[in-house]
C-alpha cells in the first residue's frame, strides 16, 4: 500500500508531465542551442588551456624528469583534483587515524552521497526552505576549496626547497657571514621537520619558532650541549640527537642559532 | 509505365540504363586516378548525372505517390509523431504473455536449461580472465641477492645513501634506495643497518636529515647492475617530503602520519661483498647500531598496522 | 501547379527516402525525433546545460584518447621517450595532448557543477532517486580515471602520485593488500603495473562510464529535467487555482498540432 508521501510524489509528477505536455518547448531547437553555445565554450576552454600550456609556464612544465623509483630528492604531488585527499592525509598526521584519511572519510562521502535522495525525503525543492540542504552545501563547498588550497600550497620542510630561503634569512635577521655555513646545515639537517624559521618549517613535537633564538643569549656552549644531548639540558625534551654531526658541524650550527635575533 | 500497388501484380523494377553509365564513370574515375586528373574529374561529372538520374528513376513512383502528405524533414509541428508512444509490453515486437492451451506454452525446462547454458558461457569465459588478472596478486616472487660491491665501501659509523637494482630483469624500473650504515663488528661479524627508503605512511621515497656528499659519489658495476653509493649525514634522521612523516637513525617513527618503522633489506656478507635480499616490516627499534633489538614483521604495506590492535585490519598479507 | 515548385518538392521528397527507408527498417528516425523533438520545461535554461557541456568533455577525452593511444607506447623503457616524441614531434601533438590533460580537470570541474546544479535544485527528489544513484557513480570513475592516466607519461609525478595512490588503496581494511597487490600486478611496481593501468584508463573505466552515461541519459529523457524551484511557472508546482488555458503567458506557447498520447 502507497503511503501518501507517495501518492502526492505521483500526483505531484503526473502534474509536472501534464505541465510540460501543455507548456514545455520542444528540446530542439529550444534547449538544444543552450546546450552548444555551452558546448562551444567548454571545447574553446580545453582548447585554450592546451595552448596556455604549450606556449606560457603558467600551468606548469608539460613533462617532469623521467620517473626514478629510486629518487632521494623528488617531492611528490598528485593532480590538483586530488589536493584535497592530499591535504586530508596530512591532516591525519596521527599513526592510528591514518585509515580515516586513506579510506574512512571518503568512503564516507561516497556513501552520504549516494543516501542523499534516501535522506532527504521532502517534496520541497526551493532552496531558501532547505536550509539544512544549503548548510550542507556551502560546509562541503568550503572545506573542499580549503581543502583543495592547502594542498596546493603546502611545502615540505625539505632541504632542497629551504636552501633557496637562505639569503631571505640573511637579509630579515642580518645574518652576518660567518654564520652562513650554519644557515645552510640549518637548512638541509631536518630542524625544520620539527621547528619554524621565518615563517617555514613544520611545528612538530611542540617545537619552538627559532627566528629569535638567539636574542636569548643562552651562548655557542649551551648551544653545542643541547644539541649533542636534548634531553641532558631540557628534561623530558623529545627532540633528537645530533651528536653524530660532530662538533665542528655543531659550532657552526650554534653560531647560526646565536646570530638570529629575530627579523628586523 | 509502372505498375499500379496494391493490385496484387509483383512489384519489378522498372528496366533503366542509367546504372550502366553510372558505372562507366565509376570505371572512368578509377583508370583517370591513374592515368590522368581530366579523365577522373570527367569521371566524377559522368558519375554524378548518371548517378542522379538513376535515383530520380528508382525513387519515381514513390515520389508520385506521397507528394503534399509527407513533410520534408521533421520540425516542431511533427513534435509527438514517431513517438514510441506505446510502453514496450505491448509494442508489436513484445512477447506477449502466453495464453493457456497456446502451441507454446512456458516451458521451465527450456528456461532453466537457457539461463544454465548462459551461466556456463559466463563461467568458461570469465574465469580465465578474472584468474589471468588477479593471478599475480598470489604469486611468489622471487628475490636474487643484490650485489651492493665491496664492503670497504662502506665506512663504520657512516651512513651510505646506496641506489640499486632490486631486480635486474625488470631494469630501471626496480631501481630501489636504501640507506646503510656500517656498525662495525657484533661477535666477530660484520653488523650493517639496511633502512629502505619507502615511507611507512603511502610509500613515498624518505630524505635524509642532514647534508649529503656528491663529491665523495662511488659508482660501482657489479654483476646485478649498477651500484650507486653517497655518503651522507642524516644527524637529524629522515624525513619524508609527502605528509611530514619523520624517523630518527635507527629508521624509527618520531613525528607525523607512519604507522611504524622504516622497512629494512636483510643483508649477507658474501666473499667481503655486501649483498641486500627480501624486505621486512618494522614495529620499532630498541637501541641502536650493532646491539639494536629490531621488532620484525613479515613484509607488509606501507600504511598498514603490524601491531597494535590496528593490525587487525589486515590479517592476511599477499605474497611478496 | 507550376513545374518549378513540382521539382522542388520532388528532390526534397527524393531526399527524404534514404530517411524512411532506415525509418522503415529500423524506427531509429522516429527514436530520434523523440529524443529531439519531446518537450522539456519552458523555463529550463542554461543551468541545464552543465550535464550536455560534461558529456562534451567527455567525448572530448575519447577523442583525443584515441588519437594519443595511436603514438603512446606503454612500456617503462619507452612510455616517458613516446610522450615525448608526441609532445615534440609529431604535428599537432602538442595540442592533443594538451586538450587530453586539461580535458580531464574541465571534465572534473563540469562534473562538480553540474552535481552542485542538481544539488541545489533538488533535482535529486522523486522520481529521480535512481538518475543521482548513477551520477554519484560517476564521479569516482571520473576521478578514477584521471588517477589511472596520470602515471602513463611514467614522469617523476606520475610515478609517485601512483605509489601513494595505490598504496591508499593498500590501507583499506581486510581486502585492502590484495587490492593494491591487484593494481600493482604483484607485491611491486613493474613495467605489468604500467601496461595495467593503461589497459584499465582506457578500456575498462571509459566503458563503464559510457554505459552509466547512457543510463543516465536515458533516464533524463524518460523522466524530463526539473524546472527550477524558483521559477514562477516551474512544471509540476502547485497552485491554488485552476490550471491555466493551454498557451496563455508562457515564454513558449505550446506548438502547434501537439496531439495527445495514447497511453
Ligand atoms: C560523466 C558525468 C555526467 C554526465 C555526462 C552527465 C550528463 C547529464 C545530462 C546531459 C543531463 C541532462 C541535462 C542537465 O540537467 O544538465 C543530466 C541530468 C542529471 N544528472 Fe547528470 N551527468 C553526469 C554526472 C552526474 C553526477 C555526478 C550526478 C549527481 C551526483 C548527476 C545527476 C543528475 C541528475 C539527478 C539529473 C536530472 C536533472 C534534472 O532532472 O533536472 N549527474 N546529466
Ligand atoms: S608518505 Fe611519508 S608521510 Fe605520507
Amino acid at each position: 500500500m502507497a503511503s501518501r508521501r507517495v501518492e502526492e510524489n505521483r500526483v505531484a509528477f503526473q502534474r509536472y508531465k501534464e505541465d510540460v505536455k501543455r507548456d514545455g518547448k520542444p528540446f530542439y531547437p529550444y534547449a538544444m542551442f543552450h546546450d552548444t553555445v555551452m558546448s562551444l565554450v567548454v571545447v574553446c576552454v580545453i582548447v585554450g588551456l592546451a595552448f596556455v600550456w604549450h606556449y606560457t609556464s603558467l600551468l606548469g612544465p608539460s613533462l617532469a624528469a623521467k620517473a626514478d623509483p629510486g629518487t632521494v630528492s623528488f617531492v611528490p604531488r598528485p593532480d590538483w583534483y586530488f589536493y584535497f585527499l592530499f591535504y586530508l592525509l596530512r591532516i591525519f598526521k596521527w599513526p592510528n587515524s591514518v585509515i580515516l584519511g586513506t579510506v574512512g572519510i571518503p568512503t564516507i562521502l561516497l556513501i552520504l552521497a549516494l543516501a542523499i535522495p534516501f535522506i532527504d525525503l521532502r517534496r520541497e525543492r526551493r532552496l531558501l526552505r532547505r536550509p539544512i540542504a544549503i548548510v550542507a552545501a556551502v560546509l562541503v563547498a568550503l572545506s573542499m576549496g580549503v581543502l583543495t588550497y592547502k594542498g596546493a600550497t603546502a611545502k615540505e620542510a625539505l632541504g632542497a626547497e629551504l636552501l633557496a630561503d637562505v639569503p631571505n634569512w640573511v637579509k630579515s635577521e642580518q645574518l652576518p657571514p660567518q654564520a652562513l655555513p650554519g644557515a645552510k646545515l640549518f637548512a638541509t639537517s631536518g630542524c625544520l621537520n620539527c621547528h619554524t624559521y621565518q615563517g617555514v618549517g613544520g611545528s612538530q613535537l611542540g617545537a619552538p619558532n627559532l627566528s629569535a633564538e638567539g636574542s636569548k643569549n643562552k651562548g655557542i656552549t649551551f648551544q653545542i650541549a643541547h644539541l649533542k644531548c636534548p634531553s641532558c639540558v631540557n628534561k623530558g625534551s623529545p627532540m633528537p640527537s645530533f651528536a653524530a654531526f660532530g662538533n665542528a658541524n655543531l659550532r657552526k650550527l650554534a653560531i647560526f642559532l646565536e646570530a638570529s635575533k629575530g627579523p628586523h | 509505365m509502372e505498375p499500379q500497388q496494391g493490385q496484387g501484380k509483383p512489384h519489378l523494377p522498372p528496366p533503366s540504363l542509367w546504372p550502366i553509365g553510372f558505372a562507366i564513370g565509376i570505371v572512368c574515375i578509377l583508370v583517370g586516378l591513374i592515368v590522368s586528373w581530366p579523365a577522373a574529374a570527367v569521371g566524377v561529372a559522368v558519375t554524378v548525372v548518371f548517378g542522379f538520374l538513376w535515383v530520380r528513376d528508382v525513387t519515381g513512383g514513390y515520389r508520385r505517390r506521397d507528394i503534399g502528405t509527407e513533410p520534408a524533414v521533421g520540425g516542431p509541428e511533427s513534435a509527438t509523431e514517431g513517438a514510441p508512444a506505446i510502453p514496450a509490453d505491448r509494442g508489436e515486437a513484445a512477447m506477449p504473455e502466453p495464453a493457456p492451451g497456446e502451441r507454446f506454452p512456458r516451458s521451465v525446462f527450456l528456461e532453466g536449461a537457457t539461463l544454465g547454458l548462459g551461466s556456463v558461457i559466463a563461467g568458461i569465459v570469465t574465469v580465465p580472465i578474472v584468474g589471468f588478472s588477479i593471478a599475480p596478486v598470489f604469486q611468489h616472487v622471487h628475490h636474487d641477492e643484490i650485489d651492493l660491491g665491496p664492503i670497504s665501501n662502506f665506512k663504520e659509523g657512516q651512513y651510505v645513501v646506496t641506489t640499486f637494482l632490486r631486480d635486474p630483469s625488470e631494469g630501471e624500473i626496480s631501481r630501489r634506495t636504501a640507506y646503510i650504515r656500517n656498525n662495525g663488528f657484533l661477535d666477530n661479524k660484520p653488523s650493517f643497518t639496511v633502512l629502505s627508503n619507502r615511507c611507512a605512511h603511502l610509500g613515498c621515497p624518505v630524505q635524509p636529515n642532514g647534508p649529503m656528499f656528491d663529491k665523495q659519489k662511488l659508482e660501482e658495476t657489479t654483476k646485478t647492475g649498477d651500484v650507486t653509493l653517497i655518503p651522507a649525514l642524516p644527524a637529524g634522521g629522515f624525513g619524508c617530503p609527502c605528509h611530514g612523516g619523520q624517523y630518527d637513525q635507527e629508521g624509527n617513527r618520531t613525528a607525523g602520519p607512519p604507522v611504524r618503522a622504516l622497512d629494512r633489506y636483510e643483508f649477507y656478507i658474501r666473499n667481503g661483498r655486501l649483498a641486500v635480499g627480501r624486505t621486512y616490516s618494522v614495529s620499532h627499534v630498541d637501541g641502536a647500531g650493532a646491539s639494536a633489538k629490531i621488532h620484525k614483521y613479515k613484509e607488509t604495506g606501507p600504511g598498514q598496522h603490524v601491531d597494535g590492535p590496528e593490525q587487525w585490519f589486515y590479517p592476511l598479507q599477499p605474497p611478496s | 501547379m507550376p513545374r518549378r515548385r513540382d521539382r522542388k518538392e520532388q528532390m526534397l521528397a527524393a531526399a527524404q527516402y534514404p530517411l524512411d527507408w532506415l525509418e522503415e527498417r529500423s524506427g531509429l528516425i522516429g527514436g530520434l525525433r523523440y529524443f529531439l523533438f519531446r518537450k522539456v520545461p519552458g523555463d529550463s535554461g542554461w543551468w541545464h546545460t552543465l550535464g550536455s557541456a560534461t558529456l562534451t568533455a567527455f567525448l572530448v577525452q575519447l577523442g583525443t584518447g584515441v588519437i594519443l593511444a595511436m603514438y603512446y607506447k606503454p612500456d617503462p623503457k619507452s612510455a616517458y621517450e613516446s610522450v615525448q616524441h608526441i609532445n615534440n614531434d609529431v604535428t599537432l601533438g602538442w595540442l592533443v595532448r594538451g586538450m587530453h590533460r586539461w580535458g580531464a580537470s574541465v571534465f572534473i570541474i563540469l562534473i562538480f557543477f553540474h552535481m552542485a546544479r542538481v544539488f541545489l535544485f533538488g533535482a535529486y527528489k522523486y522520481p529521480r532517486e535512481l538518475n543521482w544513484v548513477v551520477g554519484v557513480l560517476l564521479l569516482p570513475l571520473a576521478l578514477l580515471e584521471g588517477f589511472s592516466g596520470y602515471l602513463l607519461p611514467y614522469d617523476q609525478t606520475a610515478y609517485w602520485a601512483t605509489v601513494v595512490g595505490i598504496n591508499i588503496n593498500g590501507t583499506g581494511p581486510f581486502i585492502g593488500p590484495f587490492l593494491a597487490s591487484f593494481l600493482r600486478s604483484g607485491p611491486e611496481i613493474t613495467g605489468d603495473t604500467l601496461s595495467r593501468f593503461y589497459s584499465i584508463h582506457m578500456l575498462l573505466l571509459p566503458g563503464a562510464i559510457l554505459g552509466l552515461i547512457g543510463l543516465h541519459l536515458y533516464l533524463v529523457v524518460r523522466l524530463g529535467v526539473s524546472s527550477p524551484p524558483w521559477s514562477p511557472e516551474a512544471a509540476g508546482r502547485e497552485r491554488a487555482e485552476p490550471p491555466p488555458v493551454p498557451g496563455s503567458g508562457l515564454v513558449n506557447p505550446a506548438p502547434r498540432g501537439v496531439t495527445k498520447r495514447p497511453d
